[in-house]
């Protein structure tokens, strides 16, 4: 009875101190739907998270939005899923009432979830989702920092011309993501000319990747693009180093998974050789911003920031700026001010999502490059710069 | 001396149906007892209390004394009270001999010795020599209670309920199996409940029959004692032996 | 495309796959044939074994000795199998409910979940190789990872480890028994609980291997026991429900469709080959390549 009594009196406590929050209110809240369980790519989401999370604190620290109104993140994870991740975005609207919705790592996840956006009115803004679809459905909700897939492609493109390859294979997964840049690329191939291409599709739960990869070998290409995301990445450079693919031909690695520091740890042999896309090197320049930014993650993480985690950093300073500027936390209002305004984020150049053509649509990026490891257990900072592509954003 | 084989008051109910009223039966050391009655009596529901299949709802059972209460099947089986089944619980895709191997391994112990040599003696017994490497599925439906008469044997028990070993098998194998409880009873003094509507049978081996009608003991005495009360000839003999 | 050396390559690397996917479903069918019951966690039994694979190799043992975490690994499998058996198992077969199965897949698709978060919570979700220093090794045409060639030597002297317990010792005799009539072994005087608790630990461990064995080759991550888990019962549809000698022909049958449907009809659907036969069988043949009827009297 005493037990009870006690456990009463908690729940009682409890629920007071709960209902004693009235300055909650006050807070604005901002969802962030990233990865953190496979069969998506946790590590991905987990970097994302710490750079929106190191964000909030920032913004926070600097006094909050609209004259002292905090920040609150509420993390949700997609598990790489477009339901689980169309659940998350319905939950953080419905339940935690947030204003924003930045992460989205995966392309399909993405897509999903800005046919929900599109309905329930609050913005989205894919922080490292590539597909056209994302941005090219212009929808009004449908915000993106990152490399769009004919960009990315283009890079491809640049690097395959520059290097004279003639045969070109692509392993890549059956996804949105991985199908997208696969046309892409025989797309872009055709209209150059001269390239011969070859698509390898695969599911992204097979781990046994012998087959593809022998058929690719029988083909005996000049360079393989390697568009796995997450594991499936790392099993096709094991397997393809065991058949005798790598190091002989050059591999392509579609995104910026190399500059992860367990990279090394799980390939610290047949790693070096690599080329990949990545969207940052310490070698472009920060804003004041962004580096006051990596010095914090630096202190907090001991390790530089990456790219996911600038963008998820960049992502919380962006809406920042425009809630003050749109001097509300209004869906409508703020997709307005983010369309006409300018922001800064972590690089120099200053930060539009003007409503342009096709994929251009409320996209902004940063240059892409494509890195050569040269040497095993490479600092990637050190990474030799293979290609620099600007992106040539057709205006309105 | 205790009793071989003692139960006392059992009780077991199953939904609605009380399928053990109050049974209680003493079986002395070195007897054969045989349990008749007409289907559905209770008897495979008293077989099945006797050896752990079913704990009963009320009562007890004692082995020699010792109380069986809240004892495992195979604790039963390793304290001595063996029993066959109606319909055989052989190792069908196992041979003759390796269902005789795995009785002999489950209850041996520093006493029983070499179990080849018992194995070997069991073959000669049952006749079942050259069907030694078949499957124990392939036997005919004789050869299996045989077998499993024999699995029985190969360690030899205290006390045996043996539930109709003699339905459907031809009689040839019917005096192989007489022979054989004779024999384990005469040489160990083995204790034997068996369960049987074959009456010529029963008279050869059994002294003394218990009754059961309904769940309850209804009578108990010779085989000529017993057949003579109204009420087992009104519930059950006078049909039997028409 | 169709060069003699592709198909030689495709045949030789779907047997080696298949006889480790056979590892996993001979896990499924043993415990299976022994219990009644089926284990919806194996593939987290995998997933165990991956990670002792790997703590030992990469913080106990060192890499040279990946042969010694081998066997250590499958055993503490083996151990923690008996003690899921004894501590959830147990009380649900000690007595005889009518819905001991329903109650036996409650339990160990809630296990499933159990473990799964533990991995997640406790080594996060990044994937960890315990890596191998061995060579790759020319299989005729085909070069494999030494790491593989390892894993299939290991798995095939597992297998013949397991034929010979079965075959030739006393609790060999005790198991098949038991795996035709659990009333019979009880009235031989075999505890059949006890039987239950070994048999379980040796399939889990079964699972265990085959998660220690493939640890450098698939990865280690909270939910990579998955897929070897979808495909091992896929074989056991194939081989038939609780026959040993079905297992492993359809486990090496189903490595030989995947490859070959991989390599020449389709890579994208490399999953679908294996359900394409499963289908298939249940159509034909409902209880297996060499699954029985019913259970022996």
């Amino acid at each position: 009875m005493r037990g009870q009594e006690l456990l009463l009196a908690g729940a009682i406590v409890a629920g007071l101190a709960t209902a004693g929050l009235p300055a909650a209110a006050q807070d604005i809240g901002i969802g962030l739907v990233v990865p953190l369980s496979p069969p998506g790519d946790p590590v991905g989401g987990q970097l994302i998270r710490r750079g929106a999370e190191l964000g909030v604190e920032t913004v926070n620290a600097a006094g909050g939005v609209l004259g002292g109104r905090k920040f609150k993140l509420y993390v949700e994870d997609s598990q790489g899923k477009p339901e689980a991740g169309v659940a998350a975005y319905r939950r953080l609207v419905s339940e935690d009432k947030v204003v924003f919705v930045p992460g989205f790592f995966h392309s399909s996840v993405a897509i999903a979830a800005n046919e929900v956006a599109n309905e329930m009115g609050v913005p989205t803004m894919s922080l490292q989702a590539s597909a056209a679809d994302i941005t090219a459905k212009h929808y009004e909700v449908a915000f993106r920092t990152h490399v769009v897939d004919p960009v990315r492609v283009s890079a491809f493109m640049e690097f395959i011309k520059q290097k004279n390859f003639k045969r070109v294979s692509m392993i890549a997964e059956t996804t949105d993501y991985g199908i997208g840049i696969a046309d892409e690329t025989i797309a872009q191939a055709k209209k150059m000319g001269g390239i011969e291409v070859q698509k390898v599709p695969f599911d992204r739960t097979v781990t046994d990747l012998t087959p593809q990869l022998l058929q690719i070998k029988a083909f005996k290409p000049d360079l393989v693009i390697n568009i796995g995301v997450g594991q499936p990445l790392d099993l096709i450079i094991d397997q393809a180093t065991t058949i005798g693919l790598l190091p002989n031909t050059p591999m392509l690695v579609s995104y910026d998974a190399p500059v992860r520091p367990q990279y090394w740890k799980l390939h610290p042999k047949n790693g070096a050789g690599i080329y990949f896309i990545a969207y940052f090197s310490p070698k472009a320049p920060l804003s004041d911003i962004g580096a006051a930014f990596s010095k914090a993650y630096v202190g907090k993480y001991k390790e530089d920031p990456v790219y996911g985690a600038l963008n998820g950093f960049g992502a919380i300073e962006i809406i920042s700026q425009a809630i003050n500027a749109a001097k509300s936390t209004d869906p409508k209002a703020l997709i307005k001010t983010l369309e006409t305004g300018t922001f800064k984020s972590w690089p120099s150049n200053p930060v539009t999502f003007p409503r342009a053509k096709g994929v251009y649509w409320h996209n902004w990026s940063a240059p892409v490059l494509i890195l050569h490891y040269t040497k095993p257990m490479e600092d990637w900072k050190e990474a030799e710069v293979a290609v620099q592509y600007a992106p040539v954003v057709p205006k309105d | 001396m205790p009793l071989a084989l003692e139960t006392i008051r059992l009780v077991k109910r199953f939904g609605g149906l009380l399928a053990a009223n109050d049974v209680s039966l003493a079986v002395e050391h070195g007897e054969i007892r045989g349990l008749i009655g007409p289907n559905g009596a209770g008897k495979t529901t008293l077989v099945n209390l006797v050896t752990g299949v079913h704990p009963p709802d009320m009562g007890d059972v004692k082995l020699g004394g010792q109380s069986l209460r809240g004892c495992a099947m195979h604790e039963i089986a390793r304290l001595g009270l063996v029993r066959s089944f109606q319909v055989t619980r052989l190792f069908g895709n196992m041979t003759v001999s390796e269902n005789l191997m795995t009785s002999f391994f489950a209850r041996r112990n520093r006493a029983t010795g070499d179990g080849t040599k018992q194995i070997g003696n069991m073959l000669e017994l049952t006749r079942l020599g050259p069907l030694a490497d078949t499957q124990a599925k392939k036997l005919s439906g004789g050869q299996r209670a045989l077998l499993q008469m024999a699995c029985g044997f190969m360690v030899p028990g205290s006390c045996y309920v043996l539930d109709e070993p003699f339905a459907g098998i031809n009689p040839v194998i019917k005096d192989a199996i007489i022979d054989m409880i004779v024999d384990v009873n005469r040489r160990h003094g083995a204790t034997f409940l068996v369960v049987s509507h074959e009456m010529a049978i029963v008279r050869r081996l059994c002294r003394q029959v218990t009754v059961m009608m309904e769940g309850r003991v209804a009578a108990q005495g010779t085989l000529d004692e017993v057949a003579r009360l109204p009420e087992v000839i009104a519930g059950y003999l006078g049909k039997a032996l028409e | 495309m169709f060069s003699t050396e592709l198909v030689v390559q495709t045949f030789i690397s779907g047997t080696m796959i298949g006889v480790l996917y056979a590892l996993m479903a001979l896990g499924i069918t043993f415990i299976y044939s022994i219990m009644r019951m089926i284990n919806w966690a194996m593939g987290e039994f995998y997933m165990i074994g991956s990670y002792l694979q790997y703590a030992l190799v990469a913080l106990l043992l060192g890499p040279d000795l990946w042969w010694l975490a081998i066997p250590i690994s499958a055993a503490g499998v083996f151990l923690f199998g008996l003690v899921v058996q004894w501590s959830l198992l147990k009380p649900i077969f000690r007595k005889p409910p009518e819905a001991r199965d329903d109650y036996a897949t409650v339990v160990t698709l809630a296990l499933l979940l159990l473990l799964r978060s533990l991995a997640t919570g406790l080594a996060g979700p990044n994937q960890f190789s315990p890596g191998s220093d061995l060579p790759v090794v020319m299989v005729g045409p085909l070069p494999m990872a030494g790491a593989r060639v390892a894993a299939f030597v290991f798995a095939l002297v597992a297998l013949v480890l397991f034929y010979l317990l079965l075959r030739y010792s006393w609790y060999g005799l005790a198991l098949r028994a038991t795996s035709q009539s659990r009333v019979g072994v009880q009235t031989a005087g075999i505890d059949v609980l006890g039987v239950d608790r070994i048999a379980f630990g040796i399939g889990v461990a079964l699972a265990g291997l085959a998660g220690a064995l493939l640890a450098p080759v698939f990865l280690v991550y909270p939910t990579n026991g998955l897929i070897t888990t979808v495909k091992g019962f896929e074989i056991v549809v194939i081989g038939g429900l609780g026959s040993i000698p079905g297992a492993l022909i359809a486990g090496v049958l189903l490595g030989l469709i995947e490859s070959f449907g991989a390599a020449f009809i389709d890579s994208a659907y490399q999953n679908i080959y294996g359900f394409a036969l499963v289908l298939l069988i249940l159509a034909l043949k409902p209880t297996g390549l060499l699954g029985e009827r019913g259970r022996e009297a």
